[in-house]
């Protein structure tokens, strides 16, 4: 999960480490995922997404498509590459 | 209290206060409670997806949105230093601990340095896109790699 400074930074990136170009996601709308999957994760009530809530945040922010489906099965093995952590 | 969330809390407070990961020792100072107590908390929250455990199975690699080892993702906020796991956990440290933070972080392309405010009310407007590989549904698969 990694930041780009253009979709064609992004594309050149994708192209030289071979890995394929994934939905881009906006600054607004990474801030979305941030404040709703960790805003409480220092409260004693804090816990997880589930899957179902998942999908519920990430629709709201215009996040659809079987990429963002935590349950989707349209996907096969994990990418292979260089840990990007 | 149940223990694990006593766990959970002590290890989220110690990431809050000082940017870094607590050492089990630590964490059961801080719970009042054997290191082996404290060990099996860790071997649950792992097991519930709330810690990444290391090899050794008890140094804290990732306590999302915090990392408990040195990223290309810096958070300063009030003069405390922490590093993420990834540029979404980049926002989600200010988004937790609600409070205004600078994120640096990179350009993986172009290596152009990143340098985001970010209030309690988020980024202000900016160009800069995120970019995730991995789906949604394999994220859990390898979560370091993702």
């Amino acid at each position: 999960m990694l930041f780009f400074r253009s979709e064609e930074l992004a594309r050149e990136w994708c192209s030289e480490t071979g890995h394929p170009l994934r939905p881009l996601v906006r600054m607004d709308q990474l801030w979305g995922l941030a404040r709703d999957w960790y805003s409480t994760r220092l409260q004693p009530d804090s816990r997880r997404p589930q899957p179902g809530e998942m999908r519920e945040i990430f629709a709201r922010l215009g996040l659809t498509g079987e990429f963002w489906d935590p349950q989707s099965d349209a996907f096969g093995g994990r990418p292979s590459g260089p840990t990007i952590s | 209290m149940d223990f694990d969330l006593k766990t959970k809390l002590a290890i989220y407070q110690h990431f809050a206060t000082t940017g870094s990961r607590p050492s089990v020792e630590e964490v059961a100072a801080r719970v009042s409670a054997g290191v082996p107590q404290v060990r099996e908390a860790f071997a649950r929250l792992r097991a519930q997806r709330v810690l990444v455990l290391e090899s050794d199975g008890e140094s804290i690699r990732m306590a999302p949105p915090f990392s408990g080892v040195p990223t290309q993702h810096r958070v300063i906020a009030a003069g405390v230093t922490y590093f993420a796991n990834c540029a979404w956990d980049a926002l989600g440290i200010p988004a937790a601990l609600r409070r205004p933070a600078t994120v640096h972080s990179r350009c993986e392309q172009s290596l152009e340095p990143l340098d985001l405010a970010v209030t309690e009310q988020g980024p202000g407007v900016s160009e800069w896109l995120f970019h995730c590989v991995v789906p949604a549904a394999q994220w859990w698969d390898d979560i370091v790699f993702t």
